[in-house]
C-alpha cells in the first residue's frame, strides 16, 4: 500500500515538474519570440516623451504696479473611458458641480464616439470647482472597500493657464486679449505677443520618475509695465461714459498723454469689453477698427486741425500773430466758395481772433497764401497720413490727400486747412499737437513704460519723431491758444491752471453731403502752458444735446484736466511759480 | 504532553528559509509596485505584519501535533461552512463578487482558510477510508465532503477557487489509488459539466474565457489590456531586468493590479527572466519540500495534508504565472507568498505550519 502511494505521488511530482518546466520554457519563448522585440520597443517608447514646455505668459502692470493682466490656472475636466467605473456617479458629480447636462454626459460616457479613449467634458473650469471635484474623487476612493474603486474613477483633470484681467473691462482697448490658442489679439497683447508669450522649449523627458532628475523650467514671458495709470484710466472711462450720457453722443474717446515724452497715461474709448470673456468679442464689435477708436478709427477732425495749419503758417513766416485780414464771410478757393461756420462775416481779425472764433475763411486764406507745397509739406512733417508708431496693434494711418493724387482738387487746400477732407485718428492729432506743446518736437506716443525679464527691468526711452516747427512757433501757438480760450471764457478752462487748446466741430458727411446736425465734437488741449505735463484729447461722436465742440467736448476736457492734475499730482500754477521763484 | 514529543531537529528549516525568501521578495516587489500611489502605501506594512504573524503561526502550528487538528475536523468544517454561507449576506460587495468578511478593521477572506480546512477534512476522510474499495461510493463520499465547502464558494461566485479545491480533491483521489478507468470517466464528465455549466457562468467569467480563447484583434483597453501589458512587462525585462524600481510598465502604471495578480510580470520586468525563473525555482523548492514531508509522514492523514498543501501552492502558483504568460485565462489567483493579500498569506503559512508539524513527527515512532 505504502509503496503504491509513493509511486503515485512520484507521478504527481513528475507532472508538477513538467508543468514548471513548461512555464520556464514559455518564459524563455517570450524573450525570443518575434513579439519580444515589439514588446521591448513598446516599453522603450513609453520611457521617453517629447514634451513642449510653454512659459507662463508675462504679466501686464500699470505704471504704479497694479496688475492689469495676469494668469490663473483653469482645468479641463475629462473622462478616461478605459478606466471609468461608475458613469452614473461621474455624470451626477459634473452635472451638479459644473452645471452640465446629466443625460448628455451619461450618454457620452456610455456611448462614446468611436475609437475615443478620452472625452473632454468641460474646459476653463475654475480652480475651486476642480479642487472640489478632485477632493470628492479622493474621498470616494478612500471610502470604497479595499481593492475596489471609487465612484469617480476615470474622471481626470488637466490644468492649463488662462489669461485673467482683474480689472475686467478697464483699458480693454489698450490691453487686448488672448484667445484659446494663446495668441494675443489687439492692443498690448497682440503688439507684444512674442515678448509676453516667451519662448517655448521642446525637451525629451524620461517618463520614468527615477530617471527624471530635475524639474524642467522655462523662463516666463516678459512682464510689461505700461505708461497707463490705472486710476486715471478709470477716471477717463467714467468721465467719457458720463459725457456720452449727458450729451447724448454715440461714442467717444478721451486720451491723456504726457506731451513731454509721449507716454499715454489714459486712453478711454467706447465700447469696451470684459476681457475675461473674450469670446463675447463678436457680440460687442462688428469691425476690428471699433476695438480701439483712439488709434484705428480715422475721422474728419474739423477745427482742431486748424492749430496745425496755423502753426505751419507761423513757422513758414506766412503770417505773424498780428497779421490782420478782413473777413467777408466767404472765400473762393479752387472754384468753390468756403463759408464760416455761422455763414457770417467777422470783419477785421488778427490771427488770434481767427483761431479764437475758429474762422474757416481765415484758415483757407492762410493755407492758400502758404501754398500747397508748403502746407502739405508741414502736414507731412506733422505725421498726417502716416502711422504714429504707437505700440498698440491695429493702428490706422488715416488719409491725407496731396496734390498729384487722383482725388485731390485745388479746393482741398482750402478745406483741409480747417480739417475737412482729411481722415486722421485721435492719436495722430495728439502726436502732431505734441510738437506745439513740446517746444517744436513731436513725441512718439507709446504705452510701454518698461519690460521686466529674468529679474531685470528695461526702461523704454521716449522717442522724438521730428521737429516740424521751431520752438518759437510752438511757444507762440501755445500763447495764442491759451489767450483765445481765456478771452472767450471757454468751458475748457481749468481753474488754477493755464491751459491751451482748440475745439473742433466737424460735420459728418452723409451720402457725400455734410449733415449739419451730425457732428464730431473734439477738443485738444494741454497744460500747464509754461510746462505742459498733460495733453488731453476728447472726441464725442454725434452729440445730440449740442452739435458744438465748444459746448460738449470742451467741458469734458476741463473735467478730465481737473481730474488729471489731482491724480498726476500737478500743483496749480501759482504754487509752482512760488516754488520756482524761491 | 505536547512538549515531550517535539523534536525541532526534524523541523524543515530549508522550507522555512524558502518561505522567508519568497515573502521578503514579495514584500519588496509590492513596495515597488505601489510606489507613488499614496492610497496603496499602507499595503506594504500590512503585508509585513501578516508575514510576521504567519511566521509565528508556522512555529505555533508546527508545535502542535497535526492529529489534534484532524480530531477537530467537524467543528472546523461547520464553522468554515457557516462563514462561507454568511458571506452571501454579510460579505463586502466588491468587483461584483463577495469574497471579504470584515472582522474589526481586517477584511478576511474565509475562502482562503476554507482551502486549508478542506485539505484537513479530506485528509481525515482518505485516512479513514484507506482500506475501503476504490469504487464510486468511495469517490462520492469524498466528493460530498469537498462539495460541502465548494458549493458556497461557487455561489459567491469564485470559480478560480472552486477549481483550486477541485484540483486538490482530484489529486488526492489520484494518490489514493484512483483507477485509470475512473480517471477517464472523471475527465469526460468534467468536460461535459464545463460545457453544460458555461452558459450559467457570470458574464465576466464567460468573457474572460472567450477573450482567452479568441483574443479580440484590436482591443487595447479593457478585456485583454492587462494581459497585454503583462506581456510587454515580461518582454521588456529581458534577461536581467530593468532594475528594482525602474520598470517602466510597473512604475508608470501601465500594468494594472500589479501588486496582486500581475506581480510576477512586475518582478519579471524589474528583475528580468533570471528573476522570474528564481521565483519559479523558489516555489518549486517549497512544493518539493511539501512532497518530501508527505513521503516521510508517519501516517496517511499527515501525508495527505502535506500533499494537499503542496498541490495548493503548486496549482495557485502555476495558474498565476500562467495568466501572466498568457497561457491560462485571467483568474485572479494570487502568486503564493509573493502577491499582496493578508488572508491568502496567513492561510498558506498555516498550511506550511501543518506541513512542518507533519515532517517534525515522522520519526516519532522511532526512538
Amino acid at each position: 500500500m505504502r509503496q503504491q502511494y509513493a509511486r503515485r505521488s512520484q507521478v504527481l511530482a513528475l507532472a508538477m515538474g513538467l508543468i514548471a518546466a513548461m512555464v520556464i520554457v514559455q518564459m524563455i519563448r517570450i524573450q525570443y519570440s518575434e513579439e519580444a522585440a515589439i514588446f521591448r520597443e513598446q516599453a522603450s517608447n513609453y520611457a521617453y516623451e517629447l514634451r513642449t514646455f510653454y512659459p507662463d505668459r508675462g504679466e501686464i502692470y500699470d505704471r504704479s504696479g497694479h496688475l492689469l493682466a495676469g494668469n490663473k490656472t483653469v482645468y479641463e475636466v475629462g473622462v478616461n473611458l478605459g478606466t471609468v467605473f461608475d458613469p452614473n456617479a461621474i455624470a451626477t458629480a459634473v452635472s451638479v458641480e459644473l452645471g452640465l447636462n446629466y443625460a448628455t454626459v451619461m450618454q457620452d460616457i456610455q456611448n462614446p464616439p468611436e475609437s475615443l479613449s478620452y472625452l473632454v467634458l468641460a474646459d476653463y473650469v475654475d480652480a475651486d470647482q476642480a479642487a472640489y471635484l478632485m477632493e470628492l474623487k479622493r474621498t470616494l476612493q478612500e471610502q470604497a472597500p479595499e481593492g475596489s474603486l471609487g465612484g469617480l474613477t476615470g474622471l481626470e483633470f488637466k490644468s492649463h493657464p488662462q489669461r485673467s484681467y482683474p480689472e475686467g473691462s478697464l483699458g480693454s482697448n489698450v490691453l487686448g486679449f488672448v484667445n484659446r490658442e494663446g495668441l494675443g489679439y489687439f492692443g498690448i497683447e497682440e503688439k507684444y505677443d512674442t515678448l509676453l508669450a516667451g519662448n517655448q522649449v521642446k525637451v525629451l523627458i524620461p517618463t520614468d520618475p527615477n530617471k527624471a532628475f530635475e524639474i524642467f523650467r522655462v523662463p516666463d514671458g516678459t512682464t510689461l509695465i505700461l505708461t497707463i495709470q490705472r486710476d486715471l484710466q478709470a477716471a477717463a472711462e467714467q468721465i467719457l461714459d458720463e459725457a456720452l450720457y449727458t450729451y447724448g453722443a454715440q461714442g467717444g474717446t478721451i486720451i491723456v498723454m504726457d506731451p513731454g515724452n509721449g507716454e499715454i497715461l489714459a486712453m478711454a474709448v467706447t465700447p469696451r469689453m470684459d476681457l475675461n470673456q473674450f469670446w463675447n468679442y463678436g457680440l460687442i464689435y462688428t469691425n476690428a477698427s471699433e476695438f480701439n477708436r483712439a488709434i484705428s478709427y480715422p475721422y474728419e477732425p474739423g477745427s482742431v486741425f486748424k492749430i496745425l495749419t496755423m502753426a505751419a503758417a507761423l513757422d513758414s513766416g506766412t503770417v505773424t500773430p498780428d497779421t490782420t485780414y478782413l473777413d467777408t464771410g466767404s472765400i473762393l478757393v479752387g472754384g468753390a466758395t468756403i463759408h464760416n461756420w455761422d455763414m457770417e462775416p467777422w470783419g477785421l481779425q488778427d490771427m488770434t481772433g481767427c483761431l479764437q472764433h475758429s474762422l474757416n475763411v481765415c484758415l483757407a486764406m492762410v493755407s492758400t497764401k502758404m501754398g500747397a507745397s508748403t502746407f502739405y509739406g508741414y502736414m507731412d512733417n506733422f505725421g498726417m497720413g502716416h502711422l504714429t508708431g504707437v505700440d498698440l496693434a491695429g493702428e490706422a494711418a488715416g488719409r491725407l490727400k496731396i496734390p498729384g493724387d487722383a482725388d485731390w482738387y485745388p479746393v482741398d487746400l482750402g478745406t483741409n486747412a480747417f480739417g475737412q477732407g482729411v481722415a486722421v485718428t485721435p492719436i495722430q492729432i495728439m502726436m502732431a499737437a505734441s510738437s506745439i506743446a513740446n517746444n517744436g518736437r513731436t513725441v512718439t506716443p507709446h504705452t510701454l513704460l518698461a519690460m521686466v525679464r529674468d529679474g531685470r527691468q528695461y526702461n523704454v526711452p521716449a522717442q522724438f519723431a521730428g521737429s516740424p516747427i521751431s520752438e518759437e512757433t510752438a511757444n507762440t501757438m501755445t500763447g495764442m491758444l491759451a489767450y483765445s480760450l481765456e478771452s472767450e471764457s471757454s468751458l475748457a478752462l481749468v481753474p488754477g491752471y493755464r491751459v491751451a487748446g482748440k475745439t473742433g466741430t466737424a460735420q459728418i458727411p452723409v451720402n457725400g453731403y455734410y449733415d449739419s446736425n451730425q457732428t464730431n465734437a473734439s477738443f485738444i488741449g494741454w497744460g500747464p502752458v509754461d510746462d505742459p505735463q498733460f495733453m488731453i484729447f476728447v472726441w464725442l461722436e454725434r452729440p445730440s444735446a449740442s452739435i458744438w465742440g465748444s459746448e460738449t467736448a470742451a467741458p469734458v476736457f476741463s473735467q478730465m484736466a481737473q481730474k488729471s492734475v489731482v491724480l498726476l499730482d500737478i500743483p496749480p500754477d501759482s504754487v509752482r511759480q512760488q516754488i520756482a521763484a524761491r | 504532553m505536547m512538549s515531550r514529543g517535539i523534536s525541532w531537529r526534524s523541523f524543515d528549516f530549508l522550507l522555512l528559509g524558502a518561505i522567508v525568501l519568497a515573502t521578503s521578495f514579495g514584500t519588496a516587489m509590492i513596495r515597488s509596485a505601489v510606489a507613488g500611489n499614496e492610497v496603496l502605501q499602507p499595503l506594504i506594512s500590512r503585508q509585513v505584519y501578516f508575514a510576521l504573524l504567519g511566521l509565528v503561526l508556522i512555529f505555533a502550528v508546527a508545535a502542535i501535533d497535526y492529529r489534534y487538528w484532524l480530531a477537530l475536523y467537524r467543528p472546523m468544517y461547520i464553522v468554515t461552512m457557516g462563514l462561507l454561507i454568511s458571506l452571501s449576506n454579510l460579505g463586502q460587495e466588491a468587483f461584483g463578487a463577495q469574497r471579504w468578511f470584515q472582522v474589526g478593521v481586517l477584511f478576511l477572506q474565509p475562502t482562503e482558510f476554507a482551502k486549508i480546512v478542506a485539505i484537513l477534512v479530506l485528509a481525515r476522510y482518505f485516512e479513514k477510508a484507506q482500506y475501503d474499495a476504490r469504487d464510486l461510493r468511495w469517490i462520492l463520499r469524498g466528493f460530498l465532503w469537498a462539495f460541502g465547502l465548494i458549493i458556497w464558494i461557487l455561489l459567491q461566485p469564485n470559480l478560480s477557487n472552486v477549481i483550486v479545491l477541485s484540483v486538490i480533491f482530484v489529486a488526492m483521489l489520484w494518490i489514493n489509488g484512483l483507477k485509470m478507468k475512473q480517471v477517464f470517466v472523471l475527465v469526460i464528465s468534467v468536460l461535459v459539466l464545463t460545457a453544460i455549466a458555461f452558459p450559467f457562468l457570470e458574464p465576466y467569467q464567460q468573457a474572460r474565457v472567450i477573450n482567452f480563447v479568441f483574443p479580440p484583434p484590436n482591443a487595447t483597453y479593457g478585456a485583454t489590456y492587462n494581459v497585454q501589458q503583462a506581456l510587454i512587462a515580461i518582454g521588456s525585462g529581458g534577461y536581467f531586468g530593468t532594475g528594482y524600481g525602474h520598470g517602466t510598465q510597473t512604475q508608470l502604471r501601465f500594468l494594472k493590479v500589479r501588486h496582486t495578480d500581475f506581480i510576477f510580470s512586475a518582478a519579471s520586468e524589474e528583475f528580468g527572466m533570471i528573476g522570474g525563473i528564481l521565483i519559479i525555482l523558489t516555489l518549486t523548492f517549497i512544493v518539493w519540500r511539501c512532497i518530501r514531508a508527505a513521503q516521510k509522514a508517519r501516517d496517511l492523514a499527515g501525508s495527505m495534508i502535506a500533499y494537499g498543501v503542496g498541490i495548493l501552492i503548486f496549482f495557485q502558483g502555476t495558474v498565476n504565472i500562467g495568466v501572466n504568460l498568457n497561457v491560462v485565462p485571467v483568474s485572479g489567483l494570487p502568486l503564493p507568498f509573493i502577491s499582496y493579500g493578508g488572508s491568502g498569506l496567513t492561510a498558506l503559512m498555516l498550511g506550511i505550519g501543518l506541513v512542518q508539524s507533519v515532517v517534525m513527527r515522522h520519526k516519532q515512532i522511532e526512538f
